[in-house]
């Protein structure tokens, strides 16, 4: 009784006073026809509440109808609504997969904090066009509520897939920002975010991290490129351990070089990012049980400069490590590390080439930073050149996130980490949690840097198998095979981490193996070795132009 | 009378315990299989400090078709056989045998080459981290020790 009062109060007292002037203007002509007096601009609020309403009815049942508080004047839908809400017992705090608190309605809400939408913003948002306000939004698994803030105005909306509006609230906003409506952009941004961290799952969080490159982008607050760092080094290692990307791509370099190199007494490989030196034990292994005894194995490790201890030594350490596990199996083994900023900066001539040495280069996932200057990649291939190596070993992204126009990029990159994450958390890889989330934070800084940097700064620049291979030909450099041995050893490893053979695809593409999931490549690797004539002319002109999927042959 | 025959007979003949022959048992232990051979370790100490200490048990049973000096040399260096099974070789038979295969059967070369490369690199990761004896800190491997979701 005491509450009905209250709320007749509120509807009767100052602060509704102005209102219900302003109520006999703009009340919602639809609505008084049928008897209910609706402020046009409180509309989305009543919308909202009755969503809300619906909700509690659906917990609680409708026991709460029947006690003895009476609710006056319907036909004020607003305060009505608002009032039964107030009076339902203890409705509980919800919370989102991701664990916020999101505030129960029986938290009284202030008048101010849920400001009507402005009818321009909703007609130049294509999506709520032909939708009005009243709309529920829907979900697969249990009732989501969206975060309660002043900034959320946008009502939710009816959707049989939510991950679907979802894709199209981000995409909505890249278009935005690809034609220069930054207020636009703003607010889809922040509606975005919101949908995401309600969506959950894999999809969530991939939203999740565009949303937020997304916001970087906007307001112009390009994070910092940390070149090295341990927390690089650790996030690089979780993500290590939790897919089997990096595991396929050192395996078939490895296979490789091993299968070129026939009999040489020393192994010089060239490493061009040596990061913690991962690759290499089971290289070094695969040499001491070859037939005929270990040659020496000659290690060029290059790595970036540490921003956070410039003093640390972090190339010499893996060297150490690497060093003592040659000892344990009795391998020879030379270690030199090489710090610079970048790959063009390496000169050739300090990497101390022998007479008689099988030389390898191996680059993986570290020839597309050099793309952001294009002197540099041809800088880089020229030093390859003039090392002469045996062999060159190529692991690469499988898609085009280099292209000119940022709508276009932002799309690619969306089903490319779409797909990559959805392989993470459908895999049974991850260790446990904790290694999970550091390796989506690895991929997430690198969906930062796809959407959110431009220039020197966007050193994330992949490209697709068939580009690279343009590249590659025109620097002098022509494909080898990888064997039908590594093709075997690769679908093995992949074996070990899929689910009865679901999920993870390996297939072979003219020479080349490409690491997927389910239909969509993610990862190329690939093998060259200097053409003998210098340049390589393009077999194929079809293959420069094309940046679509190709057919795979299967073995 | 006929009893008494068997008796002195029995009394003759001199008695065999299979553990004064450790050699011979060493023999049998090597052809058993994983689970067998982790049963035969609660049967006695002789027997639970044989499965435990001598090594070359466990090399039959990983690399049975498969074995040369060099690779043996690289497991011993690496932790043993009896370790290369726990961690690698009973992982990677489960995930990859249990569908087609038998059990006793013959690797191939590349699972060979698999198992001693994943051996490898987690010998490699113990080395920074000391020699921490549990299996918490050699988390590449760990994706072996999960389960799969069905």
């Amino acid at each position: 009784m005491g509450d009905a009062s209250e709320v007749k109060g509120e509807c009767s007292g100052s602060g509704k006073g102005k209102k219900m002037f302003e109520e006999e203007e703009n009340e919602d002509k639809l609505l008084a026809g049928v008897g209910y007096k609706v402020c046009s601009s409180d509309m989305v609020d009543v919308a909202h509440k009755l969503d809300q309403l619906e909700m509690v009815m659906e917990e609680d049942g409708i026991s709460h109808l029947a006690s003895n508080t009476v609710h006056y004047d319907p036909t004020d839908l607003y305060g009505w609504v608002q009032n039964i809400l107030n009076n339902a017992p203890n409705h509980p705090i919800t919370t989102n997969s991701n664990n916020a608190i999101i505030p129960s309605p029986l938290t009284p809400v202030p008048e101010n904090d849920l400001t009507a939408i402005p009818l321009p913003y909703i007609e130049a948002y294509p999506q709520t066009e032909n939708q009005n306000c009243h709309k529920r939004f829907k979900s697969s698994s249990s009732p989501l509520w969206p975060a309660i803030s002043s900034d959320n105005v946008l009502p939710v909306v009816l959707v049989e897939e939510a991950g679907v509006y979802l894709v199209h609230a981000l995409m909505a906003c890249a278009e935005a920002i690809q034609l220069g409506n930054a207020s636009l952009a703003s607010s889809l941004v922040k509606h975005a975010g919101t949908l995401a961290v309600s969506q959950g799952g894999s999809m969530g969080k991939v939203a999740s991290f565009f949303a937020q490159a997304l916001a970087r982008r906007i307001y112009g607050f390009y994070p910092y490129e940390t070149l090295d760092s341990s927390y690089s080094d650790m996030l690089h290692t979780h993500f290590y351990e939790s897919s089997p990307y990096l595991k396929f791509a050192h395996f078939t370099a490895n296979h490789a070089i091993l299968e070129a190199f026939a009999t040489a007494d020393t192994v010089h490989v060239i490493d061009f990012g040596l990061k913690q030196g991962l690759q290499w034990p089971a290289f070094m292994q695969a040499l001491a049980v070859r037939p005929g005894g270990p040659p020496a194995f000659r290690l060029s490790g290059i790595g970036p400069p540490r921003l956070d201890d410039p003093d640390s030594d972090s190339l010499s350490q893996v060297g150490l490590k690497l060093a003592e596990l040659a000892r344990k199996i009795r391998i020879q083994f030379e270690f030199r590390g090489f710090v610079c900023n970048s790959l063009a900066d390496l000169d050739p001539s300090v990497l101390d080439i022998r007479e008689g040495e099988f030389v390898a280069v191996n680059s993986i996932f570290e020839l597309h930073r050099l793309l952001a200057r294009p002197v540099d990649i041809e800088k880089v291939l020229a030093t390859v050149k003039r090392i002469k190596p045996e062999i060159v070993t190529v692991v690469e992204q499988e898609a085009n996130h280099n292209g000119p126009v940022f709508l276009e990029r932002f799309t690619e990159a969306l089903y490319y980490y779409s797909s990559l994450f959805d392989s993470m958390e459908g895999s049974v890889a991850a260790p446990n949690e904790q290694a999970l989330v550091m390796a989506e934070m690895y991929l997430g800084r690198q969906i930062c840097n796809v959407v959110a940097c431009e220039g020197e700064e966007r050193v994330e620049r992949h490209e697709t198998l068939g580009q690279w291979r343009a590249r590659l030909g025109l620097g002098g450099l022509e494909p080898v095979r990888m064997g039908s041995n590594a093709f075997r050893q690769a679908r093995m490893l992949l074996g070990l981490y899929a689910e009865g053979g679901e999920g993870y695809r390996v297939e072979e593409n003219n020479g080349c193996l490409l690491l997927g999931w389910h239909t969509r490549p993610l990862v190329a690797s690939s093998a060259w070795r200097l053409a003998p004539n210098g340049l390589h002319p393009v077999r194929d002109q079809n293959e420069m132009n094309q940046d679509s999927r190709y057919c795979y042959v299967k073995e | 009378m006929v009893q008494e025959q068997h008796r002195g007979e029995r009394e003759k003949r001199p008695k065999f315990f299979i553990n004064d022959n450790v050699d011979i048992l060493r023999e049998i232990l090597k052809r058993l299989d994983g689970s067998s051979l982790g049963v035969a370790a609660c049967v006695c100490r002789l027997w639970c400090s044989l499965t435990r200490n001598d090594d070359s048990l466990w090399e039959h049973l990983c690399f049975r078709h498969v074995s040369s000096a060099s690779v043996r040399a690289v497991v011993v260096a690496l932790g043993g056989y009896k370790r290369l099974y726990m961690v690698c070789v009973r992982p990677v038979l489960s995930r990859l045998g249990e569908s087609e295969r038998v059990r006793k059967r013959v690797w191939t070369r590349h699972e060979v080459q698999l198992s001693l490369s994943l051996f490898c690199i987690d010998s490699y990761e113990r080395l920074g981290s000391g020699r921490i004896a549990s299996d918490a800190s050699a988390s590449s491997l760990m994706f072996l020790c999960n389960t799969i979701n069905v």
